[in-house]
């Protein structure tokens, strides 16, 4: 299929709108505006993780090296990445105990400030896959830090002194928080995490300047909760029309345990001024406790995305990517904002390569799918989407629920884990590509009866992991890749195998290169075209952070948190199972404590002065 | 369905008193420490309560380990990996088993250890379904220590799952007989 791209738009198109219509956050956006900087988690409201800097490209990347290193402290998984927002310093954050460091990149990372909450470390036990944080925000000065204990935080950027600090959760009742905070307008967006411990999902805004909060959406629920007006909310196109469907979706009560936790990224289009989530997991992952009289329930409105607004949080639409969940395949993958011309039309796209393994292509405007393809071919557990009804048509070998409670349902793939998990993807407007670190990994599931207790792990399943089959002379026992995938064609252009799951984020630079980190602890410089694998650096532990890059002074930096853990960690530490052997085949495939150890370091890296 | 263990279901929470042993100071863990070889099991024996002792028959497993595998993978994998391997911050619970007596592997998940701020086992004095299941939890770890129990959920022995369903079916019967 013939692409073409017409996005310098996002931005462009912003500026022609008034700013009567928009002003998203003023002084963000023009931070988000500035090609030297790097001032979100995700380098731009529409998730883009592309920088038009290409002072560092595809001729002189080889010559990149480490310009300092900064040790953060902190053992466990660094996710995120470091912002810079044009004040000379980097701001970074570190796992539980989430410490915050401003850094002088004056004096090669010299600690202006640090910030260290005390929090209860009865937290810990209730984060389901390792005590992560993907980041702090920035805007008006002040950097936004959602703690572990569920403490939304505003630090002053200039010394780091707290201006205020709200309590979104309760960790006794097995919430947490792990995600980036997402600035829009006078607000910050926050989301919950604990979906493994049958919390119910919410995102809420919170105001900048005071930490009141302004609205707070639920995932499930009756209508009112959810924000969602069964008239004009849409649903593929339509007004949903039926009434509290978060409620009726689910047997008697299950919905207030019912998870759906908005643990990812939020990204945001000033022009249509709509946000853009996802929701996780609905609740246990045993669905025979989700079901109604023995028949699959929607358990709306898990593995949703949500299309709201900022100001108020009313829903706009809803797809719901997965109904009746089986497999854990939380919904919370980045949906990248991007304008695209599909057969000859020009389209308000919205792009996601899914923890499903199915890479979606949507209208953001109303919900309406346009393109549903598998980016990885293993991807077993659905057939193909119905693109009428907007369900996935399911292979009942692979469903858990049909093969029933304590049995064990073998070789599905993806794992639960996700064809790709959190790591965040990348977006060039200039091939039309998307670029992401992916999991090729596959499981066996095996559900069970569970119980509720408030703070306890809420799961009701077991899985083992297995490498997935390879095919067309991949890599054998390879767990990742980093791919190239066409979001309109639904097509992967290229892909690189890894021997672990890709778990970092990409940078995709106008420098024609394509940035990612590997579980080994390797950041790799690909050709954007091609893939073909121009430079890389060993930093001292495991990659699961995202590789950020920005210009201070005339020169350009690439930046990146090491620190291996996260679920990866977890699962691919000891190995995976070969399924070819039987019980008590241990490490046949490779572990990743034979290559890694913990530990979080920024490392900065510069090309020689010439 | 949820297998159903009548007989047993007292041992999914701990006593009252177990709990108070156990979040007193010092914590006082004799009494419980029945730190047994599995070198000595008797295909015979029913009762595998004790702490470290475990059945295996043609690679499954008696009722009381099963429930080891269940507590461990609720309340400890999401920190020590898959099948007690470890993850890449918490340590490999199946050599632990090996080096420590059920004392100490108790009073651990009791007490808790901070290695470093940041790096910390938390305590499950107050968590009575972990209290309940430690004896069981070291059975499922001594067994895979002695490599008698393999990776992923472990079978349950089907005549001592047959002996409590027939044992539940009496007793339902039972009950029928009575109300009609």
């Amino acid at each position: 299929m013939h692409l073409k791209m017409s996005c310098a738009l996002a931005a462009a198109g912003l500026l022609a709108v008034t700013a009567a219509t928009t002003h998203a956050n003023d002084s963000l956006m023009e931070l988000l505006e500035n090609d030297d900087l790097w001032a979100t988690q995700l380098g731009n409201y529409q998730g883009h993780r592309y920088s038009k800097l290409s002072d560092i490209n595809r001729d002189n990347v080889n010559n990149l090296r480490p310009a300092w290193q900064f040790s953060t402290g902190v053992l466990r998984g660094h996710e995120g990445g470091p912002l810079y927002v044009g004040d000379g310093r980097l701001y970074i954050h570190t796992p539980f105990p989430n410490k915050v460091f401003a850094l002088d990149l004056e004096e090669d990372g010299r600690v202006i400030w640090s910030y260290e909450p005390d929090q209860d470390s009865r937290v810990i036990p209730v984060m389901c896959c390792d005590t992560v944080n993907r980041g702090v925000a920035y805007a008006d000065g002040k950097i936004f830090l959602n703690q572990a204990d569920n403490t939304v935080v505003a630090l002053n950027a200039e010394d780091g002194e707290v201006l205020w600090e709200v309590s979104n959760g309760d960790h006794t009742q097995g919430e947490t928080m792990t995600m980036s905070p997402l600035v829009v307008h006078d607000k910050v967006i926050v989301g919950v995490s604990g979906g493994e411990y049958g919390i119910r999902g919410h995102l809420t805004a919170y105001d900048i300047e005071t930490g009141e909060m302004a609205w707070r959406g639920y995932s499930q629920g009756p209508d009112s909760e959810v924000l969602i007006d069964p008239e004009t909310t849409l649903m593929m196109g339509e007004p949903i029309g039926e009434a509290d469907l978060g409620v009726t979706t689910w047997p008697d009560g299950e919905w207030e345990r019912g998870g759906g936790a908005p643990w990812g990224w939020v990204t945001y289009d000033p022009e249509l001024d709509l946000i853009y989530y996802g929701t996780g997991n609905p609740g246990t992952w045993n669905p025979d406790q989700r079901a109604i009289d023995g028949e699959p329930a929607d358990n709306k409105w898990g593995i949703t995305v949500f299309a709201r607004d900022p100001n108020t949080g009313e829903t706009k639409w809803v797809y719901q990517k997965v109904p009746f969940d089986e497999w854990d395949y939380d919904g919370v993958n980045e949906n990248v904002l991007i304008d695209v011309e599909v057969d000859g039309e020009n389209r308000k796209g919205l792009a996601i390569i899914d923890r499903t393994g199915f890479g979606f292509l949507m209208d953001r405007e109303n919900g309406e799918l346009i393109t549903v393809e598998k980016f990885a071919p293993e991807t077993n557990w659905a057939t193909h989407y119905d693109m009428e009804t907007g369900r996935p048509v399911l292979d009942e070998d692979y469903s858990p629920f049909t093969q029933g409670v304590d049995v064990n349902t073998t070789d599905i793939c993806p794992t639960a884990m996700g064809a790709k998990n959190m790591q965040p993807s990348s977006f060039s407007p200039e091939t039309g590509l998307m670029y992401a670190g992916i999991n090729r990994i596959c499981m066996n599931y095996e559900p069970f009866e569970t119980d509720y207790v408030a703070g306890q792990p809420y799961v009701g399943a077991t899985l083992t992991m297995m490498p997935a089959p390879v095919e067309n002379g991949g890599m054998e026992g390879r767990m990742g890749s980093f791919i190239a995938w066409d979001p309109v064609a639904g097509e992967v252009v290229w892909e690189v195998d890894e021997r672990f799951a890709v778990w970092s984020g990409a940078l995709t630079t106008a420098g024609d290169l394509a940035f990612y980190g590997t579980l080994e602890g390797y950041v790799k410089a690909v050709d954007i075209e091609n893939g073909e694998e121009l430079w890389r650096f060993k930093t001292p532990s495991g990659i699961i952070g995202n590789v950020n890059t920005f210009r201070h002074e005339g020169k350009q930096y690439i930046a990146v948190l090491s620190g291996v853990g996260g679920w990866a960690g977890i699962g691919l530490a000891a190995g995976l199972e070969d399924p070819e052997e039987g019980l008590g085949a241990v490490g046949v495939f490779s572990a990743l404590s034979d290559y890694t150890e913990l530990g979080g370091v920024l490392t900065v890296f510069e090309l020689p002065d010439s | 369905m949820i297998r159903r263990f009548t007989s047993r279901q007292t041992s999914r929470f701990a006593t009252p008193s177990l709990v108070a042993v156990l979040m007193a100071a010092g914590l006082s863990m004799s009494a419980l420490a029945v730190a047994s070889s599995n070198s000595d099991k008797d295909d015979d024996a029913v009762d595998t309560s004790a702490a470290g002792e475990y059945l295996v028959e043609d690679g499954k497993v008696d009722p009381d380990t099963y429930e080891g595998y269940i507590a461990y993978t609720r309340s400890c994998q999401a920190c020590h990996g898959p099948d007690g391997l470890g993850s890449s911050f918490a340590p490999n619970l199946v050599r632990a088993s090996e080096r420590r007596d059920f004392a100490e592997f108790a009073r651990t998940i009791a007490g808790g250890r901070e290695v470093q701020p940041g790096q910390v086992m938390p305590a499950f004095a107050d968590d009575p379904y972990v209290l309940g299941n430690l004896e069981n939890i070291y059975s499922y770890m001594r067994g895979r220590a002695a490599g008698d129990i393999g990776r992923g959920r472990p079978r349950i022995i089907e005549h001592l799952e047959e002996e409590i369903s027939d044992e539940t079916l009496e007793a339902e019967e039972k009950l029928e007989d009575e109300a009609s």
